[in-house]
């Protein structure tokens, strides 16, 4: 999915110059019709861009859909003649493929797959410098130990995951299909289908493999088909199969023909070929293919011949997962980890270093000394045992000296993280607060490496429509021939329940209702003599006919009453049409050749004789109805913008201009507007028009451009009939989530495609503006001027304001649109407006292109350090989502482009309140602990051992058993960091979203910065001090032995590190201190183990030991000395510096000591 | 609804997955603060004390022969001495009782800036070969002192077992010997598991270079306690081994006369070699450190706690007090 998405950004980033040098066009698509937009970026504007392209002939940089077929970049696929088809060119079978691995590859597979985590080679370089006799400072077993029990766990953990693809492969597999084997349908396993072979499938069958539609049970062809599997819109889309062959089938006459389409590619919105059929050459485009995975609705059945199988389909080509971005956080953290290598290197030289000059001193004495003892005199000759000379030694006791301390560098960290954050996605994923029931959704990780930077971000860019609103349009108001609609509205369907029609006996419903105006009402009834009749006429018309919606009878439970359901792309359209239906004009059918329109109960019949699809360049559509009167006329319908360019404005200059304020009227409340056209063709422009349309539609060389072209003659000179102000509700819950997000210190920024007006209102009611606020607005034309507005823009902005503090009017609010930021982005003024921007509280910007999105993100970006989100639920989000540090998709009515482009994924803009506060607040928090925590962790544990190497006369002998070092970071210290890591919480949910401002903790970087670092640092030291030198100062001189000292040492930095770690939880749940007590119980377990094992030096170490006082004093000793500094700090810190998020966690136990208090402060606090 | 739907997308609710599993969350308050330092120091300090008398209660003889027992005439070449196996090495020290000490008294040798714990040194050894008669060939790790120059494995193999001191002691007081108990100073696991009844001595000492002890071949290894004893290497350069026991008080300023054979090689590298006489008590040998330790981090936390309560009562800070938070506190800055 993904590189598919970068495509049609690209395309974008390739259309935008065209766009603003053009002076005929505004640079920004108009959001009226956004809902087209997966349409516009999938494949309406591949095909514009071929026509741009098409003159200078096909460049091979662009990809394939773009082009014409050329013979070796097309498979060409012979009709009903599977053998022939697949004789010259292997295509692959139908069979699909998802699992990586088989019995005999996984092994090699698998592991050639983990190894590339720098984690895993860095042991694996470890283990194998180990091996090498010279350095062999543990044993084999125990050296190879930590990184064989990462890879088996990873390895097992992906052959179950393998297991299941395999499984669910294996059903896909083996459906069954109807596939014509000599001229009789058979029963075929999906496995088996073949390129060029012709299946036929039946409603609610699921599509195997990509086919060109043959025929359909409609007569005209048309099939039905939902692609929810494929890009998650639920709604119905149209299929057609080619007048062509749709008769033959129906006639069970043979069909042999051959199509020649272009080669296997991901672009699902695109397709490009032509069919051969009777000498006759017909064209295919994306409307006549359907894609494995889509579902048949609505049509009994349907036949296709199969185009692409298996792999090769566009669904399987697309299954890729979501591109990876890195965590804020641990991009720092590697900046420390540099710092600990350094730190590693350091002990390395200092100890070999120190080997060296101890040999050079006793270089006389090393011969027969008893505890070096050179020569070797076992055999003939004397000669030097395992002595390489002094340079060589001491470069072995580096070696050996980063073996030994090779946990300095936290690598287990990695592993750690990635599951602390699986841990943290489960209880996002789980959380009740965000999952949405009318959607049925919950909230989704896409990218599992980024959790904590959602508790730092300081900029939030939000997409407006279908984010901030619901993206469920309802007709409000009508401006019809200069007269305003729709001022007193009443529940109509409530008194009368709606409009029906009556059709055979059946009654039908739209089933959605529309509230009406009584006055419109009536006068619609009153029929089409009047001029207001007739304009209202033409105008209802225009509504139910100038569209692509698809009406879908649905049955109730009462089988004399169906209900009509609007199928569309277009939420806009959905919202016009059901209109037009409350108001007496219902759309009942609609062919690819007519529509059937009930009107006040009188059924006509009107020809579609030709439709201009929306494109982003005209931003408006078209459609030619032959009407029952034998007039031809053309309806228009679109942006404002666009649509006065084509309206004649001679005809009725009073109703243009009364139309033109009640569009602005609509606007500033807030609603979306379009403009509806319409001229009647005279019989010789309706021929010409029809001879270039056809032209047109047959042509294989840029077609889209043509049909533009004819589209762009025909909708002149048009009369305006009216305009229309649809409604797009606010989402549940967006103010409170807004005002809580800028209490958390957020800059909230909305971006979208709207009109100033209809933006600011947005704004208003979404309360993001406020009216104390100073309100800057940017709407230039040249770059001068804006450089001029951004000048006194800035004047104003530094001007001390007159108010009192934590008032809204010391804010000020950027209003910028989109054409000025055509001269601002990537010139010298992105300087000045980033200076402005960061004074101001909110940021609105207007008319902004797609791509335009993505720059403003990199705005902000490039020039700070703050962490930033964008949240968008529509293609034209995806530029953004991708280019900011955590991208949010809304999973809502746009299908589901955005959210496959996101990082994270939710159903309402409201869960960003918890998702921000409160999950990100505990994951950033946990997170910034646990690798302070790990760092300290192993650094104290690697110190003690440099320690001692010190007293071993630097050769790296260690007291602690070698089976204790390596199962100190697997099993002594390993689950409680992790445990922490995923359920400590700080504070409470309720606290964190009743004080947002505690927010700031992240935003601050609180929980880990260098300052934090270096202490940590320090009291490692001073930790791995005392828990050293204590058990040496205490057994100075006496009989203590290796292995003894070596226990006392393990266990004293285990219950150490494991005390540190309770010290510092805040909520102990059961699993806390099952795991933090739990830890050190099995320690001791182990370390008792281990002294069991007789054929170790350490035998029965640990008893003896413990049978002492002085193990007992020692121990306890060394945790309390050790962690008395840590302590007090801590302490003081809390008395004179105490963090908000500590005076809120004492504020959360104490609460209801100093509720009253709190009251009285919070009272303009919003609870949400 | 979850019973109409079950195909419900909807998190089935539990307090762990909302993670509101019930918790305790402590906070420190100065109750709480006041109280830990306090028992710290409450407990820190009689422990302190405690183990600073016992360590006083010890008594200890130390004295350093290494030097004094070479004779003048080889006082710039102790090597030539040593590795001289014609010259008798015998020499008589006399130690004397400060304080009266109650049996068991502790027989050890202590030996300074010899690294036991040397990586060369610790790793030449086979725990296989020393508990399994089975098992003399296992000398993998024994290099150099593996295997004899004709191919046979050394039984205890290795350069710890090679290096067995060899000093011997003999007391007497008042011309009375004073016998030192040599049974029971090695581990009882080690004797009774470690290391076998039924392996002994093999080609032991045998060959180009004499590196301490020899065993006698008709003791098996686990009635070899010096050996036993010298193979629990030590953990640092400076180190005391068990020597024997004497189960007989010695009075205060009684002289004892130690007749010390002075066998062991420790001239070649600056080695110090100490003959010790020590009682025990709970907490070991004569040790001061950790009584002082205590005293300090208990009398540390009783000056923390004192500090802690003065700025408590002086500097108070309400716990949970929204005024101070930042949002807050910003306006009145």
């Amino acid at each position: 999915m993904n590189l598919d998405e970068t495509k049609s950004v690209d395309l974008q980033e390739d259309e935008l110059p065209g766009l603003h040098n053009s002076s005929s066009h505004r640079s920004i698509s108009s959001n009226s019709l956004r809902a087209n937009s997966i349409k516009e970026v999938g494949f309406v504007d591949l095909r514009s861009k071929e026509v741009r392209y098409g003159s200078r002939g096909g460049s091979n940089s662009m990809s394939m859909s773009r082009r014409e077929i050329s013979d070796e970049d097309s498979r060409l696929v012979y009709i009903n003649d599977p053998l022939k088809t697949n004789e010259k060119f292997e295509f692959s079978g139908n069979s699909v493929r998802t699992s990586k691995y088989s019995v005999l590859t996984f092994l090699p597979r698998n592991l050639f797959e983990q190894f590339h985590r720098v984690a895993y080679v860095y042991f694996l370089v470890i283990a194998i410098l180990n091996q090498l006799p010279q350095l062999a400072v543990f044993g084999r077993f125990v050296s190879i130990l930590p990184l064989t029990m990462v890879l088996l766990v990873t390895a097992i953990k992906d052959a179950y995951e393998d297991w299941r693809r395999h499984r669910s492969d294996w059903i896909e597999n083996n459906r069954l299909s109807s596939v014509l084997v000599n001229d009789s349908y058979e029963q075929k396993k999906s496995k088996d289908i073949q390129v060029g072979e012709i299946i036929k499938f039946s409603a609610n069958e699921t599509i195997p493999c990509d086919i060109v539609l043959l025929s359909t049970s409609d007569p005209t062809g048309v099939a039905y088909i939902q692609t929810i599997n494929l890009d998650g819109e639920s709604n119905l889309k149209t299929r057609y199969a080619k007048q062509e062959t749709v008769s033959r089938i129906h006639n069970n006459e043979k069909i042999n023909g051959v199509i020649k389409c272009e080669k296997p590619n991901r672009n699902i919105y695109g397709f490009l070929a032509y069919m051969e059929i009777d000498q006759k050459r017909v064209s295919l485009g994306p409307s006549n293919i359907v894609l494995r995975g889509c579902v048949l609705k609505n049509t009994s059945w349907a036949v296709g011949v199969v185009v692409y199988t298996g792999m090769e389909t566009k669904v399987m080509l697309n299954n890729s997962g979501a591109q990876s971005k890195r965590s804020h956080l641990e991009a720092r953290m590697n900046r420390e980890i540099i710092f600990l290598s350094f730190f590693l290197v350091g002990l390395c030289t200092v100890v070999s270093i120190c080997a060296g000059v101890w040999l050079r001193r006793h270089r006389d004495e090393l011969d027969i000394m008893q505890f070096y003892r050179r020569k070797d005199y076992s055999g003939e000759d004397v000669d030097n045992f395992k002595y390489y000379g002094w340079g060589l030694e001491i470069f072995f006791t580096f070696l050996m000296s980063v073996i030994v301390f090779q946990i300095m560098i936290p690598i287990a960290l990695y592993i750690s993280m990635e599951l602390v954050r699986v841990g943290q996605a489960y209880f996002m994923i789980r959380d009740d607060n965000m999952y949405d029931e009318t959607t049925d959704s919950r909230f989704q990780c896409r990218a599992l490496n980024m959790n904590e930077d959602l508790g730092q971000i300081k900029y939030v860019f939000s997409d407006k429509t279908g984010t901030l609103t619901e993206n469920k349009m309802e007709f409000q108001y009508a401006s019809i021939s200069g007269v305003d609609y729709g001022g007193e509205k009443t529940d109509f369907y409530e008194e009368q329940g709606g409009y029906f029609a009556q059709v055979d006996g059946l009654v039908l419903r739209p089933m959605m209702k529309v509230r009406v105006d009584q006055e419109l009402v009536r006068l619609s009834r009153s029929g089409n003599d009047t001029k207001t009749g007739k304009q209202i006429y033409d105008f209802f018309l225009a509504l139910a006919a100038c569209n692509t919606i698809v009406p879908i009878v649905v049955d109730t439970s009462d089988p004399v009453e169906k209900l009509i359901d609007y199928q569309g792309e277009s939420p806009d359209e959905q919202a016009l049409v059901y209109a037009a239906a409350a108001y007496g004009f219902m759309l009942i059918e609609r062919t690819s050749g007519h529509i059937i329109i009930d009107i006040h109960g009188d059924r006509q019949r009107f020809n579609v004789l030709g439709m201009h699809e929306f494109d982003s360049e005209r931003k408006r559509m078209s459609v030619i109805l032959g009407c029952p009167d034998n007039t031809v006329k053309v309806f228009v319908k679109g942006a404002d913008t666009t649509m006065f360019n084509v309206i004649d404005k001679s005809l009725n200059l009073d109703v243009v201009r009364a139309t033109e304020s009640h569009l602005h009227s609509y606007s500033s409340i807030g609603l979306r507007t379009l403009v509806m056209g319409m001229r009647e063709l005279s019989s010789h422009e309706f021929e010409q028009w029809r001879s270039s349309y056809e032209a047109a539609t047959s042509a294989l060389m840029g077609r889209a451009g043509l049909l533009r072209k004819v589209a762009i003659n025909l909708e002149k000179n048009l009369s305006v009939l009216g305009a229309s102000g649809i409604e797009d509700k606010l989402q549940q819950g967006v103010p409170e989530a807004i005002e809580s997000l800028r209490t958390a210190g957020i800059k909230v920024w909305v971006l979208t495609g709207d009109k100033q007006e209809t933006a600011i209102s947005i704004g208003y009611s979404s309360k993001l503006l406020t009216s104390k606020m100073t309100q800057i607005v940017i709407n230039n034309n040249s770059k001068e001027s804006c450089r001029k507005s951004l000048e006194d823009a800035l004047i104003t902005s530094n001007a001390p304001r007159t108010s009192t503090s934590g008032d809204d009017g010391s804010l000020i609010a950027l209003i910028i649109d989109g054409t000025s930021l055509v001269y601002i982005l990537d010139s010298e003024l992105e300087e000045q407006l980033f200076e402005l921007a960061s004074k101001c509280a909110v940021v609105l910007c207007c008319r902004v292109a797609p791509l335009q999105k993505a720059g403003i993100v990199m705005l902000i970006k490039k020039r700070t350090d703050d962490l930033t989100l964008a949240i968008g639920d529509g293609a034209n989000d995806v530029s953004m989502i991708q280019k900011a540090d955590v991208g949010i998709g809304i999973s809502g009515q746009e299908g589901r482009q955005a959210v496959m482009a996101s990082d994270f994924a939710m159903a309402q803009f409201r869960f960003l309140v918890p998702l921000l506060l409160v999950h990100g607040h505990w994951n950033y928090q946990r997170m910034g602990y646990m690798i302070l925590y790990n760092f300290y962790r192993n650094a104290v544990f690697v110190l003690v051992l440099f320690w001692y190497a010190l007293f071993t006369a630097f050769t790296l002998s260690t007291a602690i058993n070698e089976w204790s070092s390596v199962l100190y970071s697997v099993i002594y210290t390993s689950v409680p960091t992790i445990v922490v890591g995923i359920l400590d919480k700080d504070l409470g949910r309720t606290s964190l979203l009743q004080y947002p401002q505690l927010y700031g903790a992240g935003q601050r970087q609180e929980s880990y910065n260098s300052k934090l670092f270096w202490l940590t640092i320090a009291d490692t030291l001073w930790q791995s001090i005392v828990a050293f030198f204590v058990p040496l100062l205490a057994y100075w001189k006496s009989d203590i032995d290796g292995p003894s000292i070596g226990d006392l040492w393990t266990l004293a930095v285990v219950f150490l590190v494991n005390l540190h770690l309770a010290m510092d939880v805040t909520t102990w749940n059961w699993i806390i201190h099952a795991s933090i007590w739990g830890s050190i119980v099995a320690t001791i377990i182990c370390v008792i183990i281990i002294d069991c094992i007789v054929i170790l030096p350490g035998y029965w170490a640990i008893f003896h030991l413990a049978g002492d006082g002085m193990f007992w004093i020692c121990l306890i000793g060394i945790v309390v000395a050790s962690l008395i500094p840590r302590f007090v700090v801590k302490l003081l810190v809390q008395h004179y510096r105490p963090s908000d998020v500590q005076i809120a966690g004492e504020a959360e136990k104490f609460g209801a000591i100093i509720e009253s208090r709190s009251a009285e402060i919070e009272m303009n606090q919003h609870h949400t | 609804m979850d019973q109409k739907n079950k195909n419900s997308k909807k998190p089935s609710y539990s307090r762990f997955s909302q993670q509101e599993l019930s918790a305790w969350k402590p906070i420190l308050t100065p109750g709480w603060v006041i109280a830990s330092f306090l028992t710290i120091g409450a407990l820190f300090i009689p422990v302190g004390l405690v183990a600073l008398s016992a360590s006083d209660a010890v008594v200890e003889i130390v004295d350093r022969y290494d030097e004094e027992c070479i004779p003048d005439a080889y006082s710039m070449d102790p090597e030539s001495f040593i590795q001289n196996p014609d010259i008798k090495k015998t020499c008589v020290r006399s130690l004397r009782v400060p304080k009266k000490m109650v049996a068991p008294i502790f027989v050890y040798y202590q030996l300074e800036n010899f690294y036991q714990n040397h990586r060369r040194f610790v790793k030449s050894r086979s725990d296989k070969q020393l508990r399994d008669p089975e098992a003399n060939n296992d000398t993998y790790h024994c290099f150099p002192e593996a295997r004899t120059s004709d191919g046979k494995p050394i039984v205890p193999c290795g350069l710890i077992a090679w290096s067995l001191f060899n000093d011997t002691y003999k007391l007497s007081t008042r011309g009375k010997p004073l016998t030192i108990n040599k049974k029971g100073i090695a581990w009882k696991s080690d004797t009774e598991v470690k290391f076998g009844s039924n392996v002994y001595p093999k080609d032991f000492q045998k060959g180009g270079l004499i590196g301490g002890a020899k065993l006698d071949e008709k003791v098996p290894l686990s009635e070899q306690e010096d050996l036993i004893v010298w193979m629990r290497t030590a953990a640092l350069p400076n180190f005391r081994k068990l020597y024997g026991k004497i189960d007989t008080d010695l009075e205060a300023h009684e002289t004892i006369k130690a007749e010390v054979e002075n066998n062991y090689n420790t001239y070649k590298f600056g080695g110090r070699k100490k003959l010790v006489l020590s009682t025990t008590t709970w907490i070991g040998g004569k040790n001061d450190f950790l009584g002082v330790a205590y005293i300090t981090v208990g009398g540390l936390c009783l000056f923390m706690a004192i500090n802690f309560i003065l700025l408590y009562v002086f500097r108070p800070r309400r716990l949970g007090d929204p005024s101070y938070l930042s949002w807050n506190r910003l306006p009145v800055a």
